[in-house]
């Protein structure tokens, strides 16, 4: 622990071994990114004719609440780090309640997706697409379980941790992360 | 809660949101024929522009720029990584068209 100076300690945010699985699961998510790649630039008159199909609006969406709840997860970390723990647990409830809208948005664009005739197996391009978007969504499931830790901290107050709090919030970011590279690839 | 800190990351939301915006006008696949056609620029674009995004979520949002140097090395070295495999891959998969 480092003596409050006034100049940000520098520590790593949260435990190191978050930080293995974060660069581990990046890697992993890369090899699916470039497999999907070299299919679509191999196959790009099924992959675009596909990709028309979904409704950018989503993503944009999308996108724009995982930013969100990513900021607000940040602004957790800094009050809880501040000693503000009433902030804190606000902008833990926010982070929540805007990854719940992320879910709701996703799972009704899966139906609308469905219902339009485009599913799992229907062609190569939403192969990839089902497989990354619910790969995902399961790290938003998990996500939330990290949010719940972060809450039972705040509520222990002086007893709290803070590298566990923080250990949880990067792994939220790691999701977002994940999110806004998912979104680059599959719906440009 | 430092203000400064709290400016400073309404700030880089503000930048990454404006930059999720910017990928509406790249869609533009469809040629005057109605035919799908790849465009290796607007993949290229979409590609560096997530890479942006990536490494200010890195910096800022999980705050690596306060965190010990090897951290922030690390981290700008997966971001190099994954470009150098994203882009890769697609100009590879072109050599493969079917």
């Amino acid at each position: 622990m480092t003596a409050n100076t006034g100049k940000p300690a520098r520590a790593i945010p949260g435990q190191p071994d978050m930080w293995v699985l974060v660069l581990f699961e990046a890697l992993v998510f890369t090899a699916y990114f470039a497999v999907y790649l070299f299919h679509r630039s191999a196959h790009s008159e099924l992959f675009l004719r596909s990709q028309a199909r979904l409704d950018p609006r989503f993503g944009t969406l999308n996108t724009l609440l995982m930013l969100t709840s990513s900021l607000f997860m940040l602004r957790c970390v800094q009050a809880s780090r501040a000693g503000a723990i009433r902030a804190a647990m606000t902008s833990a409830l926010i982070t929540g309640l805007l990854g719940t809208a992320f879910g709701v948005s996703k799972i009704t664009e899966w139906i609308r997706l469905v219902h339009g005739g485009s599913g799992f197996t229907s062609n190569e391009f939403f192969e990839y697409y089902f497989f990354l978007t619910g790969i995902h969504f399961l790290h938003l499931l998990i996500g939330f379980v990290a949010i719940g830790v972060i809450a039972c901290q705040l509520r222990r107050r002086e007893r709290r941790s803070q590298e566990v709090v923080e250990t949880c919030a990067t792994y939220w970011h790691t999701v977002d992360l994940l999110w806004v590279l998912i979104f680059s690839l599959l719906t440009w | 809660m430092n203000a400064q800190a709290k400016r400073r990351a309404l700030i880089v939301w503000l930048i990454l949101s404006a930059i999720t915006l910017a990928y509406l006008p790249l869609d533009s696949w469809v040629d005057s024929q109605g035919t799908y056609r790849a465009s290796s620029v607007v993949t290229t674009i979409a590609i560096l522009l997530a890479l942006v995004k990536a490494r200010f979520i890195f910096r800022e949002f999980m705050q690596v720029r306060n965190a010990p140097t090897l951290l922030g090395r690390l981290t700008d070295l997966w971001v190099l990584m994954i470009g150098a495999a994203l882009l890769g891959s697609y100009f590879l998969g072109l050599g493969h068209v079917s």
